[in-house]
Parts: structure tokens; C-alpha cells; sequence
């Protein structure tokens, strides 16, 4: 047992106000403004053992984040409990938000004008870190994430990437147990997500913390996470080994291709399933093994200015794998929660 | 004691943060800072030729001239602004992060003002004393004694002032009109705090019904101890009693909105 | 040009109207903040029978026409010019500036917030109200020299408010220069003579803000002859030039200094 997080039945529901675009729509709005719920988590139920790393997947708004915020006792939930690092977490109080971090994509903690270095002094004694250790943790941190002069900076002159790896440094000064990051590599270029990415396995093997992240990036999760929850409108809807999930429903890549001149639709068809033509931009589907090979013989045969290979979005593997309506599940079996549970790579077609 | 040890450490990183924010702001602190000066200023300049017929009420040009000087100063170690930061951060979305630290964001603002009206206080101070070289009609006497007790006024005047805004404020957590809010006491204490005349110069009932609440207590008490109107002892005694008091409503009313507040902020979410 | 503000106008107001709030906020706002000028006005003539000879109903007018030339401010020039700050220090400046439109104009007007009309309707509904007190209806003469005598005091206002963000292509790290505004408009709370000398070398001379209000205010009551007006308008136009003049200078500035 003994389990870092666990998430028993979490349900979060929202009212929205419902707002019609256009100046008809702002006066009707103006005068009679109309509601409705919307259910942000519906039953959500999971545990996490320490030291793992959990990746929330989902396509926008699905409630990865709602998810998170609840967990770090931000929100608290319209049903349901949860437990992390031994403490209910809207009630855990100074003791509890010691033992984690959150670092929330887009909003930033670092204090935009002055240099990333007064950030983590701040946080040194805020969080009450002995100047021996917060040296020696600092030093550490960047190292492993090739930080070098970067904290010297006003953080308003760094890159995004740099950004980020300081907001990492940020809220490891204090060596949390639980580590909640909400998108961390959103918008960063392809360098900087690796380096992050490797940079969260090693701190999780070096220091046994727990991480939770969420994202929208199928990269993020083969590269770090062996376990993913998939979430999409509230719902649970896998919690296994991606592996399996993988190898069943992306089992496509996508090339993406900028044609040169003359080349039309008809060309690529012997190639693979053309998804999309608008000269000269086009999409090939192709099975996952067969990309590498296919790219090259595209390249020798047909004209192309630019070609690059990718995951098909998310979205799609969702929808793939789970015919997505409003059911919101169809191969495995159901657990209590109604989320499907894929166990050991076996499942019904 | 360790934990005096370290708070004591957690706002001496506050407000040297603080401090070297401002100090990339200046420019933009030195405009509120013009403001600040020359709002009080005109105020004066109305009452300036109003005095030129003769003492209103026993206050001559010279005791007006202190009078909005003394205000000057006091306005710039009592003024609140957390209100808006909190405004804006919950509706930025930087309010979580905040709420994650391990202790409430109130600290932060504490050590904002701090920062920032030691450097103000002590330049509008400096203000003062040139232009007293100058004129005369601005000098107050030397009374060592009664200036620790302005002091002293002074620095209760801004825990009210602070600690009103910062409740008021946090009523953003249920509503985009906090901000409002404070708007409209800052208009009403225009009147009631003294700062559009002196209170005496103001309807008799008007000043009843203030005294029993916190304006006056906010400015007019800490000027008028400043520029030697209140001479009674017991005038001072009561002053200071309400004081207290009244930092110690605001206080327990903080208590409460804060409570209130962020369990109506983790329902409705940010 | 007119299209691009027309169809930039429309998306505003569709915008304030999501807003029901915002109206009745901003109404509030304004006849609190007026209600709050009109008794200071009181405490002043609680202790005096005028103001360097102005008397009270006259006062209440000018505040009238502040409140009016505030209203202005707030709905077309502050929602345009208030934002040339941040948008030189985002970059979104360049936009703008790489667009078919003639800059200054653009970024002036391509706001408005139609709310703080109604503070315009205040008032000048707070003016009249005024000159009835006084038993004043201002003949044909007078009416024409008091509409050209705000025409002009706008004008000058947005002369002084063009200068004053001008100033935003060299000063970017000042991202309150709007608040100088604020506080020199202060002064035109309240008419020219009520000022004593030193403060009246400031904020007339130096700085012309005051005369904004006072000289609209003055002939509307028939303290100045209409024909001040004529004088305003000459004012203003030189006042137009001259901020137009120190705009493209400090334009010329930012796009050499490569932005």
C-alpha cells in the first residue's frame, strides 16, 4: 500500500456562463444571461506509487489540469477524496505543500525583472533550506539541466526553454516528495523538451520523488512515463502501460510534406494514405514501421522541399482507441470507477 | 527560537526582493510619486486662497500649508495598493501558485510595503524638510517626543489601511468589483480621513459619525499629533485606543475574508 | 480610414456589451466620483462666498464640463493612446505600424469604450443644471463660442495625451505614463484664478491644462467674451501641430532604433 497519491471517485463540476458571439448575441446575453454545468471531472479514481511517474494525457479541456489542482489542494473537489504524501490536500496546510512542487505551464512563479538567482534565493527562504543545502541542490540542478549562466539573466531576457528549466530549479529547492507539472513542455522547442524530459527521469531515479505531469504531447509520455491515465471530458478512460496502448491505436505515423513543383496528389499514392492535399503542403499516413522507408523512397522519387515525420495527434488516438461519444469506453474491462483498465497489453478488440 | 529564525529570514528575502523590483520600476514609482504630491498640493492651493481673506476656523495659510504637508507624508506611508495585485493575480491565474507556497501570500505584500515606503517615505520626507528651508510657513517645531508618537500613529494608521485593503481586496475571490469597493472607500475617506480639509472644518455631525469609525484614524489623527493641533493628553490617549482597536477589527475582518475566501476559491476554481 | 475604425468600433462595443457589469459599474463610478467632487466643492464654499471670484454655480459648471471632457478621455483616447506602452514593449507596435493605416490616427481612435459616454451626458446635464442655479440661458453667440470653446479644449487634451505616450518610445520602461495624465487633469478641477500664483505658473502656463475646462466654462457663462473661443481654437490648432510634430519625431525614433 502505502501509496504516494490516491484518487478515490473525484468529481469537479463547474457552472459556466453561456455567452452567443456577435452584438445580437451580447445584448440577448445582457438581458437574460443563460447557465450550464459543466462537468469538469466525472468519477475519477487512480493511485500512484512513490517514485513513479504518471503522465495525464488528454486533448485540451479534458480536465488534466482540474485533476492536478485538486491533487495540490488548489481545488477542492465536489465529490470524491484524494490523498497525497499522507495528507488530505486542501486540508494539508504548510506542512503538506512542503512535500510538493507545482509548476503550472503558462503562469510563472520566477519574478520577471530581476535575475532567475533571486527566485531561488526567495524560495530558499521561504521554504526554510539551509544555505548548505540549497547550494549544493542548486549546483546539482544545474548541472543536470545545463543551466550554467542562464540564472546570472533578468528571467524577462531568457529563452522559453530557459524559462522553464529555472522554474523547475524553483520548486526543487526544497526537494518535495510529490512533483505535479502541468504541461512543462509546452511550446518549447525539441532541444529543450529533451533535455527536460531527461532531466525528470534522473531527478526521479537520483531522488525518489513522485511525479505527476500532464500533457498533450504523446513525446513527453514515451519518453518519461511507463504509465499514462488518458482523460477526455472528465472521464478516466485508461490507465495502463502505454506500450500497449501504442502498439494497438498510433499505429500510424504521419509524414508531413512541403511538394515541389509538379508534384500532384496521385503522385503520393503509392506511397501511402493521403490524408490531406493542398499544394504545397500534403499529409501522408503510413504505418508506424514502414515511415523511415517510405521517407527515403519519397525523397528519391518525388520532389520534396521539406519533410517531417510525426505522431498523429492525440485526439486521434483517443478517438481510435475509444470510438469517443459520450459513453466514452469500449475494449477492457470496466473497474468500479468506469474507467477501462488495460491489464498486461491483453484487451478486446 | 527556530521559527522567529526563520520568518525573520523569509521577510528579509521578501523585502529585499521587493526592493530590487522597485528598483527596476523607479520610474514608474516616481510617477505615483508625483501624483501622490500633487494631489494634496492643489487641495492646497484651493484652501491657500481661500485663507487669503482671513483665518478660516482659526486655520491660517501657514497651518494649511502644514497641514497638506504633514498629509503628504503620512498619505505615503499609509496609501494601499494590494488590493489591485490581488485583483489582477486571481484573475491572472498567478494566485496559485501563491496558494502553494507553504505560507499565505499576505507576507508578500507586507514586505511590498515595506520596500517601498521606506524609500518613500524618506523621500518626500526629505521633500519636506528643503522646502521648509525655503518657506517657512511649512516648518513644524522640533519636538522630539511628540514626532515618535506621530510616528507611532503613523505606522497604525497604515496597519489599518492595510489591512482594510487587503480584506476588501480579497473580496475578488467573489466578485470583479472588489476593486470598485475599494475605490469607493478611498472616495469616501477623502472626506472622512481629512484629506479634502481638516476635520474641523467639516460639519460637526459628519465628524461624530467618522469618529466612531476608522477614517479618521487612517490620516487625520497621525497629521494633526504631526503638526501640533491635538495637544491633549487625553485627545492623544483616545486617538491611540481607537487605533488599536480599529486595527484589530480590520485584522479579525482579514481573518475572516481570507478563510472564506480561498474555500470559495478552491470550489469555484481559478 | 474611416472603414477600418468603423469595423474596429464595432467589435469594441459587441465586446463592452458581454460585459452588462461594466455599464452599471461604470455609471456608478462616474456620479460617485462626480458626487464626491460636487461636495468638496461644498466644503470649499462652506467656508467661502467664492472661489478668485468665481462663485459656486459657476464652479459646479466647470465641474460639469470636467466631468464631460473626462468622459471623452475615457471613451475614445485612453482605450487607444492608454495601451501604446504596452504595445511598444510587446512588440504588438510593429503590427500596427506595418499595417496600411496612418499610425497616429490608429492607434488614437481604435478603441472606444461607449460606457463612458454616459459620463459625457452626466456632465454636461450637470453643467446645465448648473446654469439654470445661476439664471443664465446663454444665447446663440455664447453657445457657439462654448461648443467651439470644448472642441478646442478636447483638441488640446489630445494633443497633451499624444505628447505625453510620444514619450513612451523612449521611456519604455515607464509603464504608468497614463498616470501623469491623471494627475496633471487634476487641475482642471477647478477655475484658473482659484489657484494661487505659483501653482497657477504650473498648471496654466506651463502645462495648459487648466484653461481645458476654465475657458469652456467661462464663456458659457458669459465671464469670458465669445470671441476667448476663437483664441481657444487657435490654441488648438497650434497645440495639434506641435504634439503631431513631436509624435512623428519620437516615431522616427523607434523605428531607426530598430524598435
Amino acid at each position: 500500500m502505502d501509496e504516494a497519491i490516491r484518487a478515490d471517485e473525484l468529481c469537479k463540476t463547474y457552472r459556466v456562463k453561456v455567452r452567443d458571439s456577435g452584438l445580437a448575441g451580447a445584448l440577448r446575453a445582457l438581458v437574460r444571461p443563460r447557465y450550464r454545468d459543466v462537468r469538469a471531472l466525472d468519477r475519477v479514481s487512480f493511485g500512484v506509487a512513490p517514485g513513479e511517474i504518471v503522465a495525464f494525457l488528454g486533448p485540451n479541456g479534458a480536465g488534466k489540469t482540474t485533476a492536478l489542482k485538486i491533487l495540490a489542494g488548489l481545488l477542492h473537489p465536489t465529490s470524491g477524496r484524494a490523498r497525497v504524501a499522507g495528507f488530505e490536500p486542501w486540508q494539508g496546510g504548510p506542512p503538506f505543500k512542503r512535500r510538493i512542487a507545482i509548476v503550472l505551464g503558462n503562469k510563472q512563479q520566477l519574478l520577471w525583472d530581476l535575475p532567475a538567482e533571486e527566485t531561488f534565493l526567495l524560495n530558499r527562504a521561504i521554504y526554510d533550506v539551509s544555505m548548505a543545502d540549497y547550494r549544493e541542490r542548486l549546483d546539482n540542478l544545474i548541472d543536470l539541466l545545463v543551466l550554467g549562466e542562464v540564472i546570472d539573466k533578468p528571467v524577462r531576457q531568457l529563452s522559453l526553454g530557459e524559462r522553464m528549466k529555472c522554474e523547475l530549479v524553483a520548486a526543487l529547492l526544497h526537494r518535495p516528495d510529490i512533483l505535479f507539472l502541468d504541461e512543462p513542455t509546452l511550446g518549447l522547442d525539441v532541444a529543450a523538451q529533451d533535455t527536460i524530459r531527461t532531466f525528470l527521469k534522473a531527478y526521479r531515479d537520483r531522488y525518489g520523488a513522485t511525479v505527476l505531469l500532464t500533457s498533450h504531447y504523446m513525446a513527453d509520455v514515451t519518453a518519461l512515463a511507463q504509465r499514462v491515465l488518458i482523460i477526455n471530458r472528465g472521464r478516466l478512460l485508461y490507465d495502463g502501460e502505454l506500450s500497449a496502448l501504442v502498439a494497438r491505436h498510433a499505429r500510424n505515423k504521419r509524414l508531413h510534406l512541403v511538394l515541389g513543383d509538379g508534384v500532384t496528389a496521385a503522385d503520393l499514392e503509392r506511397f501511402g494514405d493521403v490524408r490531406e492535399f493542398a499544394f504545397p503542403h500534403a499529409t501522408l499516413e503510413v504505418a508506424r514501421e514502414e515511415a523511415p522507408r517510405v521517407s527515403a523512397a519519397l525523397l528519391s522519387a518525388v520532389s520534396v522541399v521539406d519533410l517531417s515525420i510525426q505522431d498523429p495527434p492525440i485526439e486521434e488516438v483517443i478517438r481510435r482507441a475509444f470510438e469517443v461519444g459520450d459513453d466514452g469506453g469500449a475494449a477492457g474491462d470496466q473497474d468500479d470507477a468506469g474507467a477501462t483498465r488495460i491489464r498486461d497489453g491483453a484487451s478486446a478488440p | 527560537m527556530t521559527t522567529l529564525r526563520s520568518w525573520l529570514g523569509r521577510y528579509g528575502a521578501l523585502v529585499r526582493t521587493a526592493w530590487l523590483v522597485d528598483i527596476q520600476y523607479r520610474a514608474a514609482i516616481g510617477l505615483w510619486l508625483i501624483w501622490g504630491v500633487l494631489e494634496p498640493l492643489i487641495t492646497l492651493g484651493i484652501w491657500w486662497t481661500i485663507a487669503g481673506d482671513g483665518p478660516v476656523q482659526g486655520y491660517e495659510r501657514a497651518d494649511f500649508a502644514r497641514y497638506f504637508f504633514a498629509v503628504i507624508v503620512v498619505n505615503q506611508v499609509t496609501i494601499a495598493w494590494d488590493a489591485y495585485y490581488i485583483d489582477s493575480w486571481i484573475r491572472g491565474g498567478e494566485m496559485n501558485h501563491r496558494l502553494a507556497r507553504p505560507i499565505g501570500p499576505i507576507h508578500e505584500a507586507i514586505a511590498d510595503n515595506l520596500a517601498y515606503k521606506i524609500r518613500a517615505v524618506a523621500v518626500v520626507t526629505l521633500v519636506w524638510g528643503l522646502v521648509a528651508i525655503a518657506w517657512p510657513a511649512v516648518r513644524i517645531p522640533f519636538e522630539p517626543g511628540r514626532w515618535v508618537l506621530a510616528a507611532l500613529a503613523t505606522l497604525l494608521a497604515a496597519a489599518i489601511r492595510f489591512l482594510n485593503g487587503y480584506a476588501t481586496g480579497l473580496l475578488a475571490f467573489w466578485t470583479t468589483r472588489a476593486t470598485a469597493l475599494v475605490s469607493l472607500q478611498y472616495g469616501v475617506s477623502m472626506f472622512l480621513s481629512g484629506r479634502i480639509a481638516p476635520l474641523s472644518l467639516l460639519p460637526p455631525a459628519v465628524v461624530s459619525v467618522s469618529s466612531v469609525l476608522w477614517f479618521p484614524w487612517m490620516l487625520a489623527f497621525p497629521v494633526e499629533l504631526l503638526t501640533g493641533t491635538i495637544t491633549s493628553g487625553r485627545t492623544i490617549a483616545n486617538g491611540f485606543a481607537m487605533q488599536i482597536v480599529w486595527t484589530l477589527a480590520w485584522a479579525g475582518l482579514y481573518m475572516l475574508v481570507w478563510r472564506r475566501g480561498i474555500r470559495h476559491y478552491a470550489a469555484v476554481g481559478g | 480610414m474611416m472603414r477600418v475604425l468603423r469595423a474596429l468600433w464595432r467589435a469594441s462595443v459587441a465586446e463592452e456589451l458581454q460585459y452588462r457589469a461594466n455599464f452599471v459599474a461604470s455609471l456608478l463610478g462616474t456620479v460617485f466620483w462626480t458626487g464626491t467632487a460636487i461636495l468638496t466643492v461644498a466644503v470649499f464654499f462652506g467656508q467661502t462666498d467664492d472661489l478668485g471670484g468665481w462663485t459656486v454655480w459657476e464652479v459646479v459648471a466647470l465641474l460639469g464640463i470636467y466631468t464631460a471632457l473626462g468622459g471623452l478621455v475615457e471613451a475614445v483616447i485612453r482605450p487607444g493612446l492608454g495601451s501604446l506602452v504596452s504595445d511598444v514593449r510587446s512588440g504588438g507596435l510593429d503590427l500596427v505600424l506595418a499595417r496600411p493605416v496612418e499610425a497616429q490616427i490608429y492607434v488614437s481612435f481604435r478603441r472606444i469604450d461607449i460606457w463612458r459616454f454616459a459620463d459625457v451626458v452626466l456632465g454636461l446635464g450637470l453643467t446645465t443644471f448648473a446654469l439654470v442655479r445661476l439664471g443664465r440661458a446663454p444665447g446663440i453667440v455664447e453657445a457657439g463660442a462654448f461648443l467651439l470653446a470644448l472642441i478646442a479644449a478636447a483638441a488640446v487634451v489630445y494633443a497633451i495625451w499624444v505628447v505625453l505616450m510620444s514619450t513612451a518610445f523612449w521611456f519604455v520602461a515607464v509603464e504608468n505614463l497614463a498616470v501623469v495624465f491623471d494627475a496633471l487633469y487634476e487641475a482642471a478641477r477647478y477655475p484658473v484664478a482659484a489657484y494661487p500664483g505659483a501653482l497657477r505658473l504650473l498648471f496654466v502656463y506651463l502645462i495648459p491644462i487648466a484653461w481645458t475646462t476654465t475657458i469652456p466654462a467661462g464663456t458659457l457663462t458669459g465671464r469670458f467674451p465669445p470671441v476667448v473661443a476663437l483664441g481657444a481654437i487657435v490654441i488648438a490648432c497650434i497645440a495639434l501641430f506641435l504634439s503631431r510634430l513631436f509624435w512623428l519625431t519620437a516615431l522616427r525614433h523607434y523605428t531607426s532604433a530598430g524598435g
